[in-house]
């Protein structure tokens, strides 16, 4: 009996208890019913069943060309405040996305949270790391109309990578008058990707001499920064974070060692029934790759990708939203270099329609019309890539309590 | 260069316009649990807390808010420049990522006073005709 065996247990316990309890309103469990005074505790939950369908390629998972069902996410959580000022929370979390993730569960954050004030307060275990408008929030369906974010910047498969960091942040909100509010998260720790994660899987699909058998866990210090301005609903957002000597090592021995350097620009305007958005992130690394101690080469890793979308919701049932997205493999060459150009970008245009039949149910259809194959990453399952356009269908159905 | 510098002073007037505004809820008043001490908030200070940027009241206790879905849309909207749908995305938001307690919710304006009545440290946005039993109303200047 594994490990892993015990995982999965876990996982598919987390996605029934998160289907059945899906016709609930949030659960609250007052603890004075087990002879405690210790204020309620509030448990929230959802679990997603996706559907991928593609022309041409095999895309996020490895057969949508027949269409793939592996595209689910579960999650619970529950939050208490038992003292003044102080708020403990914590989310087990399990997904499968192609060959990521596998079910395997996960606890996607834990910490806890002292606030000062308004200006400063600290939350400390495995946080959320706030980047942009969607990082922290890659898995919550309910909070967007589309059901795959732009890939280049929001990517299914490397959350293991991204979403989160074991460490603590500053966290607070200055008032600046009549100039809106300026709110911050600064954070430091350690990040912990998996061999079945994002990077690992993407490897796996190159010959066997470069598959990984090795991840390091680095450090990683960032920071988001949102000014709310006057305009209701209008923010501005910077973020930037530093990985320190992220580490991975093929089987083959090669060695690769870098510290990227990431920036990312938001801009969100919620008005009426309107949703706007627009994002720019570029990553800037250099990995010194060695093998056996000695030098080999430098490979600089230097993509960037953004988008802009709507989305307008029609009435209490039904929103559509769209967007497009630019993500490019190395900025200094746009169009692509070798003997397969397309690999080097990768444009999309989504449309999306969202239903939303109860307050605990939501449904949603996208298309997506796609040039270029950048992120076609699982190269085993696209073995010929060209210069032409192709399409993708996504559905997805979230219950959450 | 005028010309830049009009476009910049009009861009800056509708940037502050939304801040310059005063505070009217539309048909609904504010209420609090009893164990809240303040009497009055200013319309910066409801919509803080509307918004998560103030999570918190003075004496520490956590500000837990209660909605009414569809009844007080428009009040809601005047105090933090939310729709309901916008409101209940922006706290799932919050709550699935670790960063705030979701609002509770109430069928009725009589289930949203009873709710407030007896949660420590709730807030709500009701209808100015529901009947405040056990809860304290609250001005917002």
């Amino acid at each position: 009996m594994t490990t892993h065996y015990f995982q999965r247990k876990l996982a598919l316990s987390i996605t029934a208890a998160s289907m059945a309890a899906g016709t609930a309103s949030a659960l609250e469990v007052p603890l004075t019913y087990f002879g405690t005074n210790m204020p309620p505790l509030d448990f929230h939950g959802f679990a997603s069943q996706g559907y991928l369908a593609s022309s041409d390629y095999n895309y996020l998972a490895n057969n949508t060309r027949n269409g793939s069902f592996k595209f689910t996410e579960a999650g619970v959580n529950m939050s208490v405040n038992p003292f003044p000022r102080t708020r403990i929370a914590a989310q087990g979390f399990t997904y499968d996305v192609g060959a990521a993730g596998q079910y395997d569960a996960v606890l996607d954050y834990a910490l806890a949270e002292y606030t000062f004030n308004d200006y400063i307060g600290v939350r400390a275990g495995r946080i959320r790391r706030a980047e942009g408008i969607y990082n922290d929030i890659q898995d919550l369906d309910l909070a967007r109309t589309y059901v795959l974010l732009p890939q280049g910047m929001y990517n299914a498969r490397w959350r293991d990578m991204y979403t989160t960091a074991d460490g603590g942040e500053l966290f607070g909100t200055f008032h600046l008058g009549t100039g809106g509010r300026l709110a911050y998260q600064m954070y430091y720790g350690l990040q912990r990707p998996q061999l079945d994660g994002g990077l690992a899987i993407q490897k796996e699909n190159l010959p066997p001499y470069q598959q990984l058998n090795y991840f390091n866990s680095p450090q990683i210090v960032g920071g988001q920064l949102w000014w709310y301005t006057p305009l209701d609903g209008f923010r501005v957002g910077v973020a930037m974070n530093d990985d320190q000597d992220l580490t991975f090592q093929t089987v083959a021995g090669v060695r690769a060692e870098g510290s990227p350097f990431t920036q990312h620009y938001s801009l969100e305007y919620v008005v009426n029934k309107w949703t706007f958005q627009a994002e720019y992130y570029n990553s800037a690394v250099d990995y010194d790759i060695t093998l056996g101690g000695n030098h080999i080469t430098t490979a600089k890793i230097h993509p960037d990708t953004w988008y802009a979308g709507a989305a307008y919701e029609v009435n209490r049932w039904f929103s559509v939203g769209t967007y497009y997205s630019e993500y490019y493999a190395d900025l200094t060459h746009r169009g692509g270099v070798g003997a397969t150009p397309s690999d080097g970008f990768q444009k999309d245009a989504a449309l999306s329609l969202r239903f939303d039949p109860t307050s605990w149910w939501v449904f949603k259809i996208e298309g997506h019309c796609i040039h270029g194959t950048a992120q076609l990453s699982d190269n085993r399952d696209n073995p010929v890539r060209n210069d032409n356009i192709w399409f993708m269908l996504a559905v997805k159905s979230t219950f959450s309590f | 260069m005028k010309s830049s510098l009009l476009k910049l002073g009009l861009l800056g007037a509708l940037l502050c316009a939304g801040s310059l505004r005063a505070l009217a809820l539309d048909g609904a008043v504010v209420i609090v649990n009893s164990s809240v001490a303040a009497d009055s908030l200013t319309a910066d200070q409801l919509k803080d807390i509307y918004t998560a940027k103030t999570k918190y009241w003075d004496g520490g206790q956590a500000v837990i808010i209660a909605v009414l879905p569809d009844k007080t849309d428009a009040a809601l909207q005047q105090a933090c420049g939310m729709d309901s749908s916008s409101f209940k995305t922006f706290w799932q938001r919050l709550a699935f990522s670790g960063r705030g307690q979701e609002p509770k919710r109430a069928d009725d304006a009589a289930a949203l006073v009873a709710l407030v009545a007896s949660t420590k440290g709730a807030i709500a946005i009701v209808p100015a005709d529901a009947a405040l039993t056990g809860v304290k109303k609250i001005e917002v200047k």
